[in-house]
């Protein structure tokens, strides 16, 4: 019996649990809906169901396009979608909220996937989706503006060089 | 006894403000303040236009914020003139001649107000084809430049009169342009409150009591949120008064109190 014990105890340190086994991912929304340029958060909560602590361990931020055709660089969406957590203890959990910029119009899914430093060769936890709905505004279409933006002051410009030029004309050489 | 009918003399203002727009547009500041005013809506509507943050603004956050800004600068542009028609002649030493035409003192006045105004005017003239650009297409032009020229003028009517008040009694332009500035940012001030100071009963006062913050808080209903215009219209109240208010007090000081050295009443 105690050679089980050991046996198990050995294996335990050589091959640690996958990270699924013990840690869950959680969303405090599954829905977001917004319009495009808007910024919006959601908080994800990382659980150790184990009894060890759980440490070096990464959270990722993900987004995919749920439809085809919308290209997607998810970097657009949050400049800050690593985090490496701090050692999670047996039982304890930690929350991290997510800011997002929706830079796209469409559906989308978001998710989290927590993963070990390691790169051990196991899947990683994910949480449920979230699913962001952007809807596309109306911006301006700038098409046309430079013409514009230069034309009015240049035409002002030539108006005041005309009316300076016809008054020193007015008022003769000697003036 | 036979009556003499008597010619009823011509009002004078007139001839003042022609006299004014000559000097303001053909050989004063009008022109060049209306170049510089121009550049200044030419960069806003471009950044708006093209910048990609910025493009993030629903089209008619983008008119609205283009509005605003035009209607802040051509009220100040109104400020700026009228700060300097008094004092500016004082400091010139071209207002005992001006004193000694028979002119009264209320149409010198009204002559020189009216003078200061045409430079909203422009202001209003050049901000309409940038209006125009930035809301085509989701049915915003009429109302924005319709509701752009009515808050415009009255706060246009407010600061010109305020500006003229000041000059009335400055004895130098230099005070004038310094006081009325003064009192401007005052004005302005609370637009740059936190968002959180400007909510709750006392933001709200605050934001009514300011003509400026009023009028511009108005002009976003009707722009941005398309209300109807009856239904904010309470916010209008503000600038109603103190383009009255001060327009009224302007007439008076000028007809009274125009000295040749400036100086408070006394």
């Amino acid at each position: 019996m105690r050679r089980v014990l050991v046996l198990a105890a050995v294996a335990a340190i050589a091959f640690p649990a996958p990270v699924a086994a013990a840690v869950s991912v959680a969303v405090d929304r599954t829905t977001i809906t917004r319009a495009i340029g808007h910024t919006f958060s959601f908080r994800s909560t990382i659980t150790n169901h184990g009894s060890a602590p759980a440490a070096s361990l990464v959270a990722h931020l993900n987004v995919v396009s749920l439809h085809g055709g919308t290209y997607v660089d998810p970097e657009d969406w949050s400049s800050h979608r690593t985090r490496y957590l701090a050692p999670i203890p047996g039982g304890g959990s930690t929350t991290i909220e997510w800011r997002m910029q929706a830079v796209n119009s469409g559906d989308f899914g978001v998710y989290v996937a927590v993963l070990p430093q390691s790169g051990a060769p196991q899947p990683p936890v994910t949480s449920p989706t979230v699913r962001v709905e952007v809807a596309k505004r109306r911006t301006l279409d700038s098409g046309g503006i430079l013409p514009l933006a230069l034309g009015m002051p240049l035409a002002l410009g030539l108006l005041m060089l005309g009316l300076r030029l016809s008054r020193r004309q007015a008022d003769g050489p000697g003036a | 006894m036979a009556s003499v009918a008597r010619a009823r003399p011509r009002p004078a203002w007139p001839i003042v403000a022609g006299q004014e727009l000559r000097d303001l547009w053909l050989g004063g500041r009008g022109l060049p303040l209306s170049l510089a005013f121009s550049a200044l809506l030419s960069i806003l509507s471009y950044l708006v236009a093209t910048n990609r943050s910025l493009n993030f603004l629903e089209q008619h956050e983008s008119v609205n914020l283009t509005l605003q800004v035009a209607i802040a600068v051509g009220a100040m542009l109104t400020l700026l003139a009228a700060a300097d028609a008094l004092s500016g002649e004082r400091e010139r030493g071209t207002l005992e001649t001006l004193l000694l035409t028979p002119v009264s003192r209320l149409e010198l006045t009204i002559g020189k107000l009216l003078g200061a105004l045409t430079l909203w005017v422009a202001a209003l003239l050049i901000t309409m084809p940038y209006i125009w650009f930035l809301g085509r297409g989701i049915g915003i032009v009429g109302d924005a430049l319709a509701v752009g020229a009515l808050v415009g003028s009255l706060l246009a009517v407010f600061l010109a009169s305020l500006g003229l008040l000041v000059s009335v009694f400055a004895g130098s332009n230099r005070v004038s342009l310094s006081l009325s500035l003064l009192v401007l940012l005052a004005l302005f001030a609370p637009t740059q409150f936190p968002a959180g100071a400007q909510q709750g009963w006392a933001g709200e006062l605050l934001q009514r009591l300011n003509p400026l913050t009023a009028g511009e808080h108005y002009v976003g209903k009707i722009v941005v949120d398309r209300h109807p215009w009856s239904d904010d219209v309470s916010w209008l109240a503000s600038p109603l008064v103190a383009a009255v208010v001060f327009g009224l007090a302007a007439l008076v000081a000028g007809a009274r109190f125009i000295r040749l050295d400036g100086g408070p009443p006394g």
